[in-house]
């Protein structure tokens, strides 16, 4: 486990380096969370104030786009041939697995926390401190299977498709899951297909300390359920990405 | 460490090196196919510890897919490869083979020390950075970003990472391709340091010198098969055996072809030309039979026309057992096998020039 260790210091590092990748993660949420809480902030709806409403909204966003994001990046490390190198170190699957999953999870951070920090400076997100941590921990906990989505797209795609691909699935469960338009204007059908998605649940998970609710047991399972599985095709990935490219 | 280069020739097992089946590497019946491509058919073949063995073959030859399933980056679609009687997953995590891949795996945005360090940080006994930035000959270029080296400072790179380790077993696919000649020179007498502690080193390439001058004994690849195996000597005899050219009087070439040794004898104005499957019962029995013989020469086929021949039978018939060649050059009949199994000789390296043409008596 220490090679896991070792390795998810070393990949944080290369990623963070990346200032440039690392601004984009953040700046979408935040641009779009502003502009959202200007139109629509000051209401209340059924007894939820929108702001804080839209602030964890636009968090879940920005943090399912960086985690994502980091998964994918994968696919640039494999073109360079880098996997096949790593193969060759005592890291192991499982371990290669939970740093890059890790990692993820870092990148999402200043998403986060900045989307935070900008609902609580120029929102009207009113939340009391048990609140803010609790949505923020709930909502980041929630991020893993973003991450594991991410490094399926990573060792799927080459270089050149990640990037759209991601876009695509990014997008996809961004507004099927409800992250722009709430889930309840949705059609029915599309209610039942925001409800099996982990985007829909990441952001019901987070927003349940706002009302003061329990996590939703049937949300964990819905996340556990999609990292587990995608897990498993991620880590088969991983043993075939010794192949030449 | 200050051994000097010529001695990794007798071969001593690392006392590091574990060996429960006494094998280094041990390939069992290894086929590959990419789609339709068969790019290895049928591979046997064991290396013991201390052994430098040169992959020699063609472009195609399989030389890089056998590599990669010794290494266990790639599954053989039947067959086994074993390092040291274990899984080659389970050595690599060991840390006790080390491997130089072909290409790539120089990670951008760093200088070589960050990422001598980070594969590093990714082995249980590592090599310490410094010690393996200095073997592999990198150090004065170890402040410099991965982007910026030349093609041949990139291999010295990957010839550190593949140290990191600190491996019993180095794998190196076509270690010196986009060196130059000084780099060339300095890369194989690191390798040959790395030899000199009873360490195995397989490599692949195409540069028929190289398997002959750095290598204990080469295996000739062709289209997914050996085609022969044995010293950089053996495989010249093999396929164009050892001439003797004598100024001799008073004999015709029918006697002389009946000596021992000789394969065939012919008259080339004053002297006589023979074709041998053993030269050195042939002199003996010349000498013997016509003392006054002189001007002796012997002269061994070259390499490169050993390998094209070889490799070229191939490709005329897959599985007929290889005929002489119907080239200028004569040939001997009944080559030794060539069929993958092993005609390793006992005797030290032939230290064999680059020019083959050696001159005897």
């Amino acid at each position: 486990m220490s090679m896991a260790a070792n390795y998810t210091l070393i990949s944080a590092r290369t990623t963070f380096r990346n200032t440039r990748f690392i601004l984009f993660t953040v700046a979408l949420p935040v641009v779009m969370y502003l502009l959202f809480n200007n139109l629509y902030g000051d209401r209340t709806d059924g007894g939820i104030d929108v702001g804080s409403y839209l602030m964890v909204s636009m968090a879940a966003y920005g943090g399912i786009g960086a985690t994502i994001n980091a998964g994918a990046r994968i696919a640039i490390e494999r073109q360079t041939g880098w996997n096949r190198q790593l193969r060759l170190s005592a890291l192991t699957a499982r371990g290669y697995l939970f740093a890059k999953a890790a990692v993820s999870l870092l990148v999402a951070l200043p998403a986060i926390v900045l989307v935070f920090l900008a609902g609580a400076l120029f929102g009207s997100a009113h939340l009391t401190l048990g609140q803010w941590l609790g949505c923020g921990l709930a909502l980041w906990l929630a991020l893993i299977p973003f991450g594991v989505i991410g490094l399926v797209i990573g060792f799927l795609a080459t270089v050149e498709s990640a990037q759209p691909l991601t876009m695509l699935v990014y997008m996809a469960l961004a507004i099927l899951g409800g992250l722009w338009f709430p889930v309840s204007q949705f059609p029915a059908a599309l209610q039942h297909v925001a409800r099996a998605l982990p985007s829909y649940w990441a952001a019901d998970i987070a927003r349940a300390p706002l009302a003061g609710q329990n996590i939703p047991p049937g949300g964990v399972l819905v996340l556990a359920a999609w990292t587990v599985g995608l897990g498993l095709l991620a880590m088969a990935g991983y043993r075939r990405s010794g192949r030449r490219v | 460490m200050t051994t000097s280069p010529a001695t990794h020739s007798a071969p001593s097992v690392g006392d590091t090196a574990p060996e429960p089946d006494g094998a280094a590497v041990r390939l069992t019946g290894l086929h590959k196919s990419f789609g339709s491509v068969h790019a290895v058919r049928g591979i046997d073949l064991t290396i013991a510890p201390g052994e430098v063995v040169a992959f020699l073959g063609p472009n195609g030859a399989g030389k890089s897919t056998t590599i990669d399933m010794m290494l266990g980056l790639t599954k053989p679609d039947s067959g086994a490869a074993r390092l040291f009687g274990d899984d080659p997953a389970a050595v690599v995590r060991s840390g006790s083979v080390g491997a130089m891949l072909q290409s790539g795996a120089l990670l951008p945005d760093l200088t070589v020390r960050q990422l001598v360090a980070m594969f590093a940080a990714l082995h249980r006994h590592p090599l310490p950075v410094d010690e393996a930035l200095e073997r592999a000959g990198v150090t004065e270029i170890s402040g410099q970003q991965t982007t910026k080296l030349s093609g041949g400072q990139a291999q010295r790179v990957r010839f550190a990472l593949a140290l990191v380790p600190d491996p019993d077993l180095l794998l190196l696919d076509e270690p010196t391709v986009a060196m130059d000649v000084e780099l060339r020179r300095s890369f194989w007498a690191s390798m040959r340091q790395f030899a000199a502690d009873g360490k195995t080193v397989l490599f692949a390439t195409h540069y028929l010198e190289e398997a002959d001058d750095f290598a204990d004994r080469v295996v000739v690849l062709a289209r997914g098969r050996i085609v022969a195996d044995g010293t950089g000597a053996q495989i010249k005899a093999t396929v164009a055996g050892r001439t003797i050219s004598a100024a001799v009087t008073g004999a015709a070439p029918e006697m002389v072809q009946a000596l021992p040794g000789v394969a065939t004898a012919e008259r080339q104005g004053p002297r006589m030309v023979l074709h041998c499957t053993d030269s050195d019962a042939a002199v003996r029995a010349l000498l013997a039979a016509y003392p006054d013989s002189h001007d002796i020469e012997i002269r061994t086929g070259n390499l490169e026309d050993a390998f094209l021949e070889l490799t070229a039978s191939t490709v005329r018939s897959d599985s007929a057992p290889r005929r002489p060649a119907t080239s200028s050059r004569r040939t001997p009949p009944a080559p030794p096998s060539l069929t993958g199994s092993t005609v390793r000789s006992d005797h030290a390296q032939p230290s064999l020039a680059a020019s083959t043409n050696g001159a005897a008596a």
